[in-house]
């Protein structure tokens, strides 16, 4: 199974640049997802691999064989072997399952002993080794999906690229449909690319990320790299909820800094490397900041600030507070309500903080 | 990295043949796209090319000699007779638009949206000229609401009544127009009508609007684009009818540019070939002009998108009490329009006379038919139209397949050309698209081997008919999601194998209902054919109409109920076996 390889792929659309050099490397067997916001160049980063867009510049490489160099090689998309699950499914509406599947295998000449027996094995793969001879429209979205996987590992392809395949389905199904494609995924081994803006989807099932804004990288890791060392503070903003806080930072004692935010009387003592002046953001997950009762903080805390609280959410499995510090708005998670009266006293941990330059 | 150790299902499997990647075709897709778009030009823009040479040469082109020349142009500008045509066109094209707008706006509205009784069956009998051949219509006109057809005088004999319009004058050839134009402006604003997303209406009655004047207020401004569009179409159509002219304009001598054009070269001994020619490209650029100009206006066609949300069944408003005299209003219109003039084509086909001072029970004959029979020209022509509809039509619709399929599923270079040229010859009136064969077949083929066969006058009929079926078929070829085709190319197909066996494969019921329109179009055609037509190829659409020119007898009636026969015969199968709907 080969790894993939994208170097200083561009594309345009007229005046409207869609990746600037992207560079990406797949390794063997990996799931990698490509995540971001609509029009961040995710699914033309998708095509350009399929073949079904070609980029203005660039190479893209499947091991050594190499599918794409600028305007001398182009492999057209029935040559270049991937699998692809496209977000509509694409099930052809007038061929029986069997038939969906079987078309690869028949374009590339497979005799009919052996076609009819890789299609059961593929069917009996994604469990749909019953429902052969049935016809797209009598099957489920969930079902449908499952062919359109079917077919894309019927040859079986050098690459499996899936571009927001869970998209059409309701949350329930969606969710156990992740973790299936996940285990399928790494049984088979197959090197994956998979195309989704879900930051739960990517989280759960990747093995790395990459987070793309408006044609450019802006981090690649693991999910956990990704989720706690975000990058800048648009990664950190785009995978999971995060507050942002713009300050103005001095240096303070033992390697530290201290921040101040507007519109508040102490200031933050954050980590900090050499030499943090002038403005910086900072940002703290909601989920990170410790709610102490109104009796007041432990006397070792840092960073303990009371806050005005302007709104209280239930959300079912948590509780979400708006408050205001200073002139800026936090979020706060907390499991149990923690209700005493308007005010909360907060404490932001120097290790739950990151800090970023000015916007 | 989380690779198992279980193996791969493609190396479970014994065979090597998994691995193989599909053949490499020898010749590349694109070869096959210039060739379509080569011969689709040279079929469909090419005639042009030795049109406007003929309208500058001053001999004809089948002869040597002759040198460029303005001539043509300077005797068609400089002859009187010219401008009263042209100004005779415009003027009868005005009335009909105007006429037809009104009443077909009109209509759609109340027909669709308002509780006027049998709102179905009025809007099936308005819609029903669209469908027949345009001769039979008005041959029943003649029949019936000529000074002395038959309904006319018997209103004036036995009533107080009497018919107000005269069928020999501009308005009375523009009341018969409209009763062919009005069901296409009907059409174009029904199908917005029923497109509008009824949340705007109730939007605007949670505003505290009546229902009434939430539909005149909110669905009906939205019409602007459907009105103007569907309203140039009607007034350049106009501007270059033959049959209608040829017929009623005949008696009191009122002269448009096609009966201009076709007296020059019918009647004219030895015929102006050089002023038809010129005259033929005078009417292509104001047409053509016209049609570009519609483009333009509905431009700005985003300001009327509405955006629709959860599909709901269209709201009727209850017009009260008035709905019963409008109703009555409808079914009079109509009668008089529609009806009677059909009733007309099959009395006067199976009478031997038809007039109110005996009855037609008494003068029952089937001589008519008879005679159509008994006659080899009349009779070869329809065999030859229904082979031209039935085998032209196959390969018209084949084609236009697989253009649109190059023209809109391809990363061909010239696409985009592709797809104005399918649709280019719907601004080339009838006339001029049969001249423009005529010179082209006089110039490539001198023998004349093309053009006196049934293959030169099925060309000219199935260029015309590009237009129609591209609109039957592109439709149902936009609603094949490309994610299917794409999904083809990645499971390894190749660009022609995946649009064989995905696309052209799911979009075979349009392809069927696209034979279906064209069969019904190319059956009855007459314009292109009188510049091709030779006396061993006639056919039924131009035979009827020189007839209709000359005689008002029973054999032109009788020829009409044959073409209404057929025409509503295989619309009818179209409808029961495929689901065709005439009007798509």
């Amino acid at each position: 199974m080969p790894d993939l390889t994208l170097t200083k792929v561009a594309k345009s659309f007229g005046v409207n640049v869609v990746l600037h050099d992207l560079d990406l490397h797949v390794r063997d067997g990996e799931l990698f997802t490509l995540l971001g916001p609509s029009g961040c160049g995710k699914s033309t980063t998708l095509w350009s691999i399929a073949g079904l867009h070609s980029p203005d510049r660039g190479t893209i490489a499947f091991g050594d064989r190499v599918v794409f160099d600028g305007g001398r090689i182009d492999v057209a998309p029935e040559r270049r072997n991937c699998g692809v699950v496209f977000q509509s499914y694409a099930v052809w509406p007038h061929l029986s399952v069997h038939d969906n599947v079987a078309y690869p295998l028949k374009l590339r000449k497979e005799r009919r002993p052996a076609r009819a027996a890789r299609v059961r094995e593929v069917l009996e793969l994604v469990e749909l080794a019953h429902l052969e001879h049935r016809y797209p429209h009598e099957l489920s979205g969930g079902q449908q999906q499952r062919v359109a996987l079917a077919r894309a590992l019927a040859y079986p392809p050098d690459l499996l690229l899936l571009d927001e395949p869970f998209s059409n389905l309701d949350a329930k199904l969606r969710e156990r449909a992740r973790e299936w494609l996940r285990a399928l995924q790494q049984r088979i081994g197959v090197t994956t690319v998979f195309v989704t803006h879900d930051q739960d989807e990517a989280l759960s099932m990747s093995d790395r990320i990459m987070v793309m804004d408006q044609g450019r990288v802006r981090q690649v890791g693991t999910p956990e790299e990704i989720y706690q060392e975000p990058a800048d503070v648009f990664v950190a903003d785009f995978v999971g909820t995060v507050n942002v806080l713009p300050g103005r930072a001095a240096p303070g004692a033992n390697g530290t800094a201290q921040v101040w935010l507007d519109g508040l009387g102490l200031p933050l003592v954050v980590p900090a490397g050499a030499g943090l002046d002038g403005d910086v953001r900072l940002t703290v997950r909601p989920e990170r900041i410790v709610v102490h009762p109104s009796s007041g903080a432990p006397a070792d805390a840092v960073n303990v600030v009371t806050v005005k609280v302007r709104s209280r959410a239930f959300l079912g499995d948590h509780y979400r507070y708006v408050a205001d510090l200073g002139e800026r708005e936090l979020v706060v998670r907390t499991l149990a309500p923690v209700d005493h009266g308007s005010e909360l006293i907060v404490e932001l941990p120097p290790d739950a903080i990151r800090v970023f330059g000015p916007a | 990295m989380t690779v198992t150790a279980e193996p791969r299902p493609g190396a479970a499997a014994p065979g090597s043949g998994r691995t193989r990647r599909p053949r490499r075709r020898f010749v590349p897709a694109t070869a096959g796209h210039y060739l379509i778009w080569i011969v689709t030009l040279v079929v469909v823009v090419g005639p042009v090319v030795p049109i406007t040479l003929a309208s500058f040469w001053s001999t004809p082109l089948y002869r040597s000699g002759g040198h460029l020349t303005l001539g043509n142009f300077r005797d068609l500008l400089t002859d009187p007779a010219w401008w009263s045509a042209v100004g005779n066109s415009a003027a009868f094209a005005a009335l009909t638009t105007v006429s037809s707008v009104l009443f077909g706006v009109g209509a759609a509205v109340l027909l669709t949206r308002t509780n006027v009784p049998f709102r179905r069956l009025f809007a099936g009998v308005l819609i029903l000229p669209v469908m027949l051949p345009g001769l039979v219509l008005i041959v029943g006109w003649m029949a019936m609401w000529a000074p002395s057809g038959y309904v006319s005088s018997w209103l004036e004999i036995n009533t107080v009544l009497w018919f107000p319009v005269d069928l020999y004058t501009l308005p009375g050839m523009a009341l018969v127009a409209t009763t062919v134009a009005a069901p296409t402006v009907f059409l174009f604003c029904r199908t917005t009508v029923l497109a509008i997303d009824p949340a705007l209406e109730d939007a605007a009655r949670s505003a505290g609007a009546h229902p009434l004047r939430a539909l005149v207020s909110v669905t009906v401004p939205l019409l602007r684009p459907a009105v103007l569009n569907s309203a140039l179409l009607v007034f350049a159509v106009s501007f270059e009818v033959l049959g209608l002219p040829l017929i009623l304009g005949f008696s009191n001598d009122i002269t448009f540019v096609s009966t201009y054009l076709y007296d020059n070269w019918i009647n004219a001994a030895p015929p102006n070939q050089g002023l038809v020619s010129a005259g033929a490209v005078f009417l292509l650029l104001c047409v053509s002009g016209l049609l570009v100009l519609r483009n333009r206006l509905v431009g700005d066609v985003s300001r009327y998108t509405t955006v629709t949300g959860k599909a709901t069944g269209t709201r009727v408003v209850d017009l009260g009490p008035v709905r019963w005299p409008l109703a009555a209003v409808f079914a009079t219109v109509l009668g008089v329009l529609v009806v009677v003039p059909l009733a007309g084509v099959v009395m006067s086909a199976f009478t031997s006379i038809l007039t109110p001072y005996i009855t037609p029970w008494s003068v029952l004959t089937t001589a008519n038919f008879a005679a159509i029979a008994g006659n080899p020209i009349w009779s070869e022509s329809i065999v030859n139209s229904l082979l031209i509809a039935g085998v032209g039509g196959l390969l018209a619709t084949a084609a236009i397949a697989v253009v649109s399929v190059v023209a809109h599923r391809s990363a061909f270079r010239f696409r985009g050309s592709l797809q104005q040229a399918v649709v280019w010859p719907r601004m080339m009136p009838g006339l001029v698209t049969g001249m423009a064969f005529f010179w082209s077949f006089a110039i490539l083929d001198p023998s004349g081997a093309v053009r006196g066969s049934l293959w030169g006058i099925g060309l000219a009929f199935a260029v015309r008919s590009l237009a129609l079926g591209y609109g039957v078929f592109y439709p149902a070829l936009a609603a094949i999601g490309e994610d299917l085709d794409r999904a083809a190319r990645t499971s390894g197909a190749t660009w022609w194998q995946a649009s064989v066996s995905v696309v052209l494969r799911l979009s075979a019921p349009a392809m069927a209902a696209c034979f279906v329109l064209l069969f019904v179009s190319m059956l009855n055609d007459a314009d292109p054919a009188v510049f091709l037509v030779t006396d061993r190829t006639p056919v039924m659409g131009l035979t009827m109409l020189q007839l209709a020119a000359t005689s008002t007898g029973g054999a032109v009636a009788a020829f009409g109920v044959i073409q209404m026969v057929i025409t509503l015969a295989v619309l009818a199968a179209g409808r029961i076996f495929l689901g065709v709907r005439a009007h798509a």
